[in-house]
């Protein structure tokens, strides 16, 4: 449909649970007019380069009567704390976060992370685990306890298990790839607005 | 780890895979080395759109010299230019903003191309703009901060000399130090390239002879092959000498895999003897390489020819190199690479002397001729290598001749006076892991190669040791 394969459709159905078709009785999937609008909304987000999850984020807002903007400022989950050890990688990737049009609240020191990812609600608390001194991976277990913001651990040195472990839903080694961290980032805001919450009723 | 290619296998090899990705790599070299050549090598190998290569030029080298000869070399792809290839000069700004200025330029080339790979040619220039020390260093730890933080791979270039590795910060901070060096031996000039420095990764120590060339720099990695002391199948087959009274000697021929010193004095003889095994084993289905620096090509057909063998032989490869401006591991490099490209059981390597004349000493002759014998060993090629000794007449030691230790077998070719004649005689010395017959026997060369007669006694009494042949004595 729309030169969009039914596979990859009956992904975003499940992934992000916005264009919903009923079903016939025998099971086949049956789209309003208004559901093709939608995914032809969709397709041309994606034809111009955006993320399948910024294109159902958009269409969300869309849903939901707000104005789609390409960053969709103002929306909580777009807030990126990022707690860095070094100062040269901080300016880097908040370069970059902001780049793609996302917020950026950067801290040095564990003990401020933990405060501001509790008051701030971020979308994403993207943590080295090397700050101040080597406390990030304790650091994430106290994120994880106190908020349900998704985590991201960087580090110089490899520790995916460690930081899976200790509550980080994504690892990435340290120097980051500018690319790899922005997809990454979306990916992780892509599963707070849309898989950790309880699906928009489109029906 | 990540590592990033040279674009050359070989130099690749020396740094154990190629260079760690995401360093500060330091190539130091006086004028003429090849500096920009290599870091150019590298930009363009590792180039491609999403993570371009930036070329950043300082003050030493005008910008347009560096594109306009850059542009003879083969891999300098012009239409990379501006696409995934980025020259920029940094020598206004510089003049104008100093470091400060250069510390933003860099800052934004990481930001604006998302470089692979950034390069400061030159790197040493900077120096000049800092007003002191300290300063150099904060600029220095700044910039190491920048290119550090970003997964890229930096190359800072310098017209150094080694004696500034101990002083230079900038050594400091960098993870890997190349250097480049033209040493002359003799009135010759040769090049050398060597890893000072390699965090996080072994390479291959000493110097590697290097040449360059219109693809870039070529390296020949120095063969020095450490102790290995794994077992190997060894072979239970005799390769014959090609001369059968000369296998009965040596107990139905040689060991197949083993090594052969061929000794005597000029016209003694020694070329034809390997020619007579190289071509024999041809005969049996052997392929054989024979790597000459002495006769050219057409001298060598005349002299094949004249004994019935043709160098039109499919099973016999030919490879001359004249030795003048030999680099000793650019020829190995060939050999061994040959061999292995056709299959060469059995090798004539004529001479052996005049690959120790172009080593720069004994030590490293040794270890060379070691690690070439060895690595032949282990493969099961049979090596015969010949060498010329001084002495025309009345041979008293061989224990300078090159080799003769490391060879399983030496057979050595004489001169012997008979009144106002000359005969030739041989003998073998030694035999490895093997028996042989302890005679020397007269040896002729007819049309028909090597002929061997009867054996000889040595008369040691007339003057000076020199040999004399008494009447022959049949065995």
């Amino acid at each position: 449909m729309l030169g969009v394969q039914p596979t990859t459709i009956r992904t975003w159905e499940e992934r992000y649970a916005l264009i919903v078709p009923e079903r016939s009785p025998g099971g086949q999937r049956l789209f309003s007019r208004q559901q093709v609008e939608h995914l032809r909304f969709v397709k041309d987000r994606l034809d111009a380069g955006m993320q399948p999850a910024d294109a159902h984020r958009l269409l969300a807002d869309m849903m939901e009567g707000a104005p789609p903007s390409a960053s969709g400022s103002g929306r909580p989950q777009l807030l990126i704390l990022l707690a860095e050890r070094d100062p040269y990688a901080a300016e880097l990737e908040e370069y970059f976060l902001q780049t793609e049009g996302y917020s950026v609240e950067l801290t040095f020191d564990a003990a401020e992370t933990l405060s501001r990812a509790e008051g701030l609600s971020p979308g994403v608390v993207i943590v080295d685990l090397l700050i101040s001194g080597g406390e990030g991976m304790e650091l994430c277990r106290s994120i994880k306890r106190r908020t349900d913001a998704p985590l991201l651990a960087v580090s110089a040195v490899e520790a995916r298990d460690e930081a899976m472990a200790a509550g980080a839903e994504a690892f990435l080694q340290k120097p980051l790839d500018p690319l790899q961290l922005i997809s990454t980032v979306r990916d992780l805001l892509g599963s707070s607005a849309f898989l950790r919450t309880p699906a928009v009723d489109t029906t | 780890m990540e590592r990033i290619p040279s674009g050359h296998p070989n130099l690749d090899r020396v740094l154990d895979g190629g260079l760690p990705a995401h360093n500060i790599t330091m190539i130091l070299g006086l004028p003429g080395t090849g500096k920009t050549i290599l870091a150019q090598q590298y930009a363009f190998a590792n180039a491609t759109a999403d993570r371009p290569s930036v070329y950043l030029s300082t003050v030493s080298e005008p910008f347009d010299k560096i594109l306009r000869y850059g542009q003879s070399l083969s891999f300098f792809d012009a239409s990379a230019i501006g696409r995934s290839v980025f020259y920029e000069d940094l020598g206004a700004d510089l003049h104008v903003g100093g470091l400060d200025l250069v510390l933003k330029r860099v800052e934004g080339s990481i930001k604006d191309r998302r470089p692979g790979v950034l390069v400061i040619d030159s790197f040493k220039a900077l120096r000049a703009y800092a007003d002191t020390d300290g300063q150099f260093r904060h600029f220095l730890h700044d910039l190491a901060g920048r290119v550090t933080a970003s997964p890229m791979t930096s190359f800072w270039i310098g017209e150094y000399d080694q004696s500034e590795i101990g002083h230079a910060p900038e050594f400091a901070v960098a993870d890997a130090v190349i250097s480049l060096t033209s040493p002359r031996v003799a009135q010759r000039e040769t090049r050398a390239l060597q890893v000072l420095k390699l965090r996080g990764s072994s390479f291959l120590p000493g110097e590697h002879a290097y040449r360059l060339t219109p693809e870039g720099i070529r390296v020949f990695p120095r063969l020095a092959d450490p102790a290995d002391p794994s077992a190997y199948p060894i072979s239970s087959d005799r390769d014959s000498s090609g001369i059968a009274a000369l296998d009965e000697m040596l107990g139905e021929g040689y060991w197949a895999g083993a090594s052969t010193l061929l000794a005597g004095p000029s016209g003694s003889g020694k070329t034809l003897m390997g020619l007579h095994f190289l071509f024999n084993g041809a005969r049996m289905g052997q392929p054989g390489l024979l790597a000459t620096l002495q006769e050219n090509p057409t001298q060598l057909a005349r002299i094949v020819g004249g004994f019935g063998w043709s160098l039109d032989d499919d099973r016999v490869h030919l490879m001359y190199r004249p030795p003048v401006d030999l680099y000793l591991d650019e020829w190995v490099s060939d050999l061994l690479e040959t061999s292995q490209r056709v299959g060469a059981r059995r090798i004539l390597i004529d001479s052996l002397g005049d690959l120790q004349w172009a080593s720069p000493d004994e030590t490293r002759f040794r270890e060379y001729a070691y690690s070439l014998l060895n690595r032949c060993s282990r493969t099961g090629v049979s090596v015969m290598m010949t060498y010329e000794i001084p002495q025309l007449f009345g041979v008293t030691q061989l224990s300078d001749v090159g080799g003769s230790h490391l060879s399983d077998n030496v057979v050595l070719l004489q001169f012997v006076r008979e009144g106002s004649r000359i005969r030739r005689a041989l003998a073998v010395m030694k035999t490895r892991a093997s028996e042989h017959q302890p005679e020397i026997r007269e040896f002729l060369i007819s049309s028909d190669g090597i002929v061997l007669g009867d054996e000889i006694a040595l008369d040691q009494r007339v003057g000076e040791g020199v040999p004399h042949a008494s009447r022959p004595s049949r065995r």
